[in-house]
Parts: C-alpha cells; structure tokens; sequence
C-alpha cells in the first residue's frame, strides 16, 4: 500500500492527513510536513488516520520527533485509528501519550 | 503433511519493505490467517528487516547484499525466516525500553529498541541464529 500524506495549517491547528503505509521508507515524508507545520507554531497537531492501514516503529519515531519539535504543551490528535494500530499504540505506551478521537474538533 | 516451503529473495534497500510485506500478507492469506495474525507477522518481520537494512547494510557499507524471506507452513504454524549476509547481529541482546521508559513523556523517551521490542510481542515466536548468515525466525500459530 503506498503512502500519502498532505498536511495544512488553520486557526493554530496543524491537520495532517496520513493513507497507506507508514514504514520506514514512508517516515522521512511525514517528517517533512511535520517540519513544514512546525514553522507556523500551531498548538494542536491533529492526524487524520483512518485510511492509514500500516504503522511501524518508524511512524512512533515521528510522532516522538513531532513532540520535541513543537513543543512539550502541544497536543497530539489520532482522528479514528485502526484496531491494529491501537495496539501498537497500547503496546508501546504511546496511547498515554495521544489522543485517540473520532473526529476533530471534538 | 510436508511442509510447504518458498523463499524469496529482495535487495536490502528500505523501498523492500513494502513487497516483504505484501509476499507475507499473500502468503498468510493463502494458509486462511486472519487479518490480525497477519498484520501483526508483517509488522514483526517490517521491524526486524528495517534494521538488517539499516544497520546492518547500509551503516556499515555494503551495498548490493539481500534479505531472503523464506516461509514454511507446517503443522498449522507459519514460520518466516530472514536471511541476510550483514554484519552478525542478535537483534535479542539489544536493550528494550523498560516499563518506566513506556510511561515517560513522549520527548523524554529513548527510542532505540522499540522496533525490536514490537517484534518480539507481535509474533508466537521469535528467535535468532547464526549459521554464517544472520537468521531471524518468526513464528505464528494458528
């Protein structure tokens, strides 16, 4: 499954839009649109992840690398995640670290 | 029953991952796992090959090498084996975050090891050899 990723910066809220895989060789774009919101001080970064269908260690990476970027008080958003990607959320302990919504804003 | 056994062969560039996966996917498929064994077995083995890919091809210079994949179903279980010429590496004696680094603000995490520790949870079986080549051997049952 390939990977697409837009991302867009409105009111203070970076919304970033993830389909496909997200592995290794997917990681450095998220990175790039992590970097390109990151320029515009947003308060809120909100992932749009319902048609993401594969996370690997490599997209926790990110979302760590996301936090130092923006800042400690900016919070993280998964809009609707699939169930396996909620484990490995649960596994890794990343899931206190988040949050898991089904839509934004609330 | 014999087992049923195939290998493939991929070059060791991070643009594999995706047909690593896809080959597993289909061979899963085909045996009748469910979605969630077989997402968890592409996940397990994505892991571990990202790091023969990584570290131990490209960091140390070799280019040019491949990570064979050879499955075998046998007895209701599906065994993946990776295959590589890298550098020796037991991806078992890398050190895993601990229960106080999962609860750490995410800024603060450390994050080397995570890879490994979702492999070794993602699959019935994990376990390293070494017979001149790196072998990493996953296993799931049904």
């Amino acid at each position: 499954m390939s990977f697409k990723i837009k991302s867009e910066v409105a009111d203070s809220v970076a919304k970033i839009t993830l389909e496909g895989s997200l592995d290794s060789a997917s990681a450095p774009l998220f990175q790039e649109e992590i970097q390109k919101v990151a320029g515009q001080s947003p308060k809120d970064m909100v992932l749009f992840v319902s048609e993401l269908e594969f996370m690997a260690s490599a997209g926790l990476r990110m979302i760590v690398f996301a936090k130092q970027k923006l800042g400690p008080n900016v919070q993280i958003f998964l809009v609707k995640p699939q169930d396996l990607i909620i484990e490995t959320l649960q596994m890794t302990g990343f899931i206190h670290s988040v949050h898991i919504v089904d839509k934004y804003p609330a | 029953m014999d087992a049923i056994i195939e290998k493939k062969s991929f070059d060791a560039i991070i643009d594999s991952l995706s047909p690593i996966r896809d080959f597993l996917s289909e061979k899963g498929n085909s045996f009748g796992f469910d979605k969630k064994k077989i997402y968890k077995l592409c996940l397990a083995v994505d892991e571990v090959a990202t790091n023969i890919i990584r570290h131990g091809y490209e960091e140390n210079g070799k280019t040019g090498g491949l990570v064979d994949v050879i499955t075998s179903f046998y007895d209701n279980k599906l065994t993946v084996i990776l295959e590589d010429d890298a550098i020796a590496y037991n991806p078992l004696e890398h050190a895993l975050p601990s229960e106080e680094d999962l609860k750490k603000p995410l800024e603060d995490r450390p994050i080397g090891g995570l890879g490994v520790m979702i492999a070794k949870q993602s699959v019935d079986e994990f376990k390293y050899e070494y017979n001149g080549r790196n072998r990493n051997i996953f296993v799931i049952n049904f």
